[in-house]
């Protein structure tokens, strides 16, 4: 079908082209500076650590470690065997406290609850801590995410 | 009927109209120096790239001994597009700077500082020194070995000066040295007191200019018959956009091919590297102060150096008023100063070159 009037002037559409131009000139600058400002979060693809620091915890403790800018904790159970978390609160963020009396991790920024295997039992944490994997290498105890070996 | 209103709303609210009315009225005298008018906005534009692209630096740069230069290195290695952000602030820098001069040259040629446009000539010489102070407070940040070498003789200049000289020096460098006081004065300087004084005086100098419009260059004038006018909004503006963006395209492209390097961390008790040389908008004043012999006449030739060199500023400062001849006065004499002066920094800064 053939208009028989056009539907933008010829000053409009210029002015559509010059506009629709300098949007996209700009919108084109806008991304290299996102990709500036935030930069992407590097969580470390392991840490290697020294085994005998940790081989002579007592049942029922905590040792911290750094796991990039969180902290990252490795739990000694009852029966001796270990456990890795970030200890980093699912909620907002916070840094989680182990309390060996009560065998539960405790946030205390809003008071959320979690038990020794770091599911969440109280309060408002959505989710269980995020869990690593640890591998004994001789001297060396290595902590990776879950699922990457 | 909902977009009149929203105009309406908003102009009975801030009175943009009396902008908009303004915008549409003002006109650019169209003659063969037209092209000098460009300077101005051109000095905007590499203004405002230095204003975004420092905001964004300073989300990364840390101002201490013992992360500045590594801040810069990992702005330069680490951040995504860091090393390009921080080239565009360097070169922009230049280019502004260049701007800067060529803006000079051609108001000082045209005799445009005449009355009544003396204060718009003393806010740009202001504005002048506070770009000249932007580029020597920003050339320590990166702490390297050049970068302290080159602060340690800047701010070792004033003291020469009589009386006031070693106060001079004392304030710059916080102290007696350059030390981590320098770097947090000169990093203050760069990023808060400059700006502001900057913004205030951009300001005040546009202003200047809209309150007695273009000013018509002197051969123009004397013909004494009214230049073509262009209409400032939109046709002067389009034009100018095309300036910008060629200009944009120059600066992008020399930022991506030559990346500012990044020297040696600066240690404060390691001897000077050889050949230090300031930016190259100093070399002639470097070049200046290294040809005086160490004695004249008794006195330090130092000293000589730099109170004539604050003679000639001022002089140069005070030009509407020692220039004060009615606007069709050719004055080929001050012409000729301004050609001089150009060859001597020419001459000067090649020569520290070589």
């Amino acid at each position: 079908m053939k208009l028989k009037h056009s539907l933008f002037t010829r000053r409009q559409f210029l002015n559509g082209l010059l506009g629709g131009w300098l949007a996209a000139f700009f919108g084109s600058l806008i991304h290299p500076v996102l990709k500036f400002i935030f930069p992407p979060y590097r969580e470390p693809e392991e840490v290697v650590l020294n085994y005998s620091e940790f081989e002579g915890m007592s049942p029922n403790s905590v040792k911290y470690f750094s796991w990039g800018s969180k902290p990252g904790i490795v739990q000694r159970k009852e029966d001796g065997s270990f456990q890795v978390f970030v200890g980093v609160c699912t909620h907002l963020d916070c840094n989680v406290t182990y309390l060996p009396e009560q065998k539960k991790f405790f946030c205390a920024c809003h008071e959320g609850w979690y038990d020794e295997n770091g599911m969440n039992i109280g309060g408002p944490p959505p989710a269980p801590l995020r869990r690593l994997e640890m591998f004994i290498e001789g001297e060396n105890l290595i902590i990776k995410r879950e699922g990457g070996k | 009927m909902g977009k009149l209103d929203l105009g309406n709303w908003l102009d009975e609210r801030l009175g943009l109209k009396l902008i908009s009315r303004f915008l549409k009225e003002k006109k650019v005298p169209l003659h063969r120096h037209t092209p000098w008018y460009y300077t101005g906005s051109a000095i905007l534009l590499f203004f405002t790239i230095q204003v975004i692209t420092g905001f964004m630096l300073l989300f990364y740069y840390k101002p201490t001994l013992e992360l500045a230069n590594k801040s810069v290195a990992q702005i330069m290695n680490e951040v995504p597009l860091g090393w390009i952000i921080r080239s565009i602030h360097s070169w922009s820098a230049s280019f502004m700077i260049a701007c800067v001069f060529i803006h000079l040259i051609g108001i000082w040629l045209a005799k445009s500082y005449r009355k009544p446009r003396e204060m718009t000539w003393l806010s740009g010489v202001i504005l002048l020194l506070i770009s000249l102070a932007f580029g020597f407070t920003g050339y320590l940040l990166p702490w390297d070995e050049l970068s302290l070498s080159a602060t340690k003789v800047g701010t070792d200049i004033p003291r020469s000066i009589p009386v006031v000289g070693i106060w001079v020096t004392k304030l710059l460098r916080g102290g007696e040295d350059v030390t981590q006081d320098t770097l947090t004065r000169f990093f203050g300087l760069h990023v808060s007191v400059l700006p502001i004084f900057a913004f205030l005086l951009i300001a005040l100098h546009v202003y200047f200019i809209q309150k007695h419009g273009m000013s018509v260059p002197v051969e123009i004038e004397i013909k004494n018959e009214k230049p073509n006018e262009l209409p400032f909004w939109p046709n002067f503006v389009y034009r100018e956009m095309i300036v910008w963006l060629l200009l944009f395209g120059v600066l992008i492209s020399v930022s991506i091919l030559f990346p500012p390097s990044l020297g040696e961390e600066a240690d404060l008790m390691a001897p000077a590297p050889e050949g230090i040389k300031p930016e190259w908008y100093f070399l002639f004043l470097f070049q200046t102060l290294k040809i005086f012999p160490a004695k004249i006449l008794g006195v330090e030739g130092e000293t000589v150096a730099i109170i004539l060199i604050l003679i000639a500023v001022l002089l140069f400062a005070l030009l509407p008023f020692l220039d004060n001849k009615p606007a069709e006065r050719k004055g080929k004499f001050v012409s000729l100063i301004a050609y001089l002066v150009i060859l001597y920094a020419l001459f000067m800064s090649i020569w520290s070159l070589m």
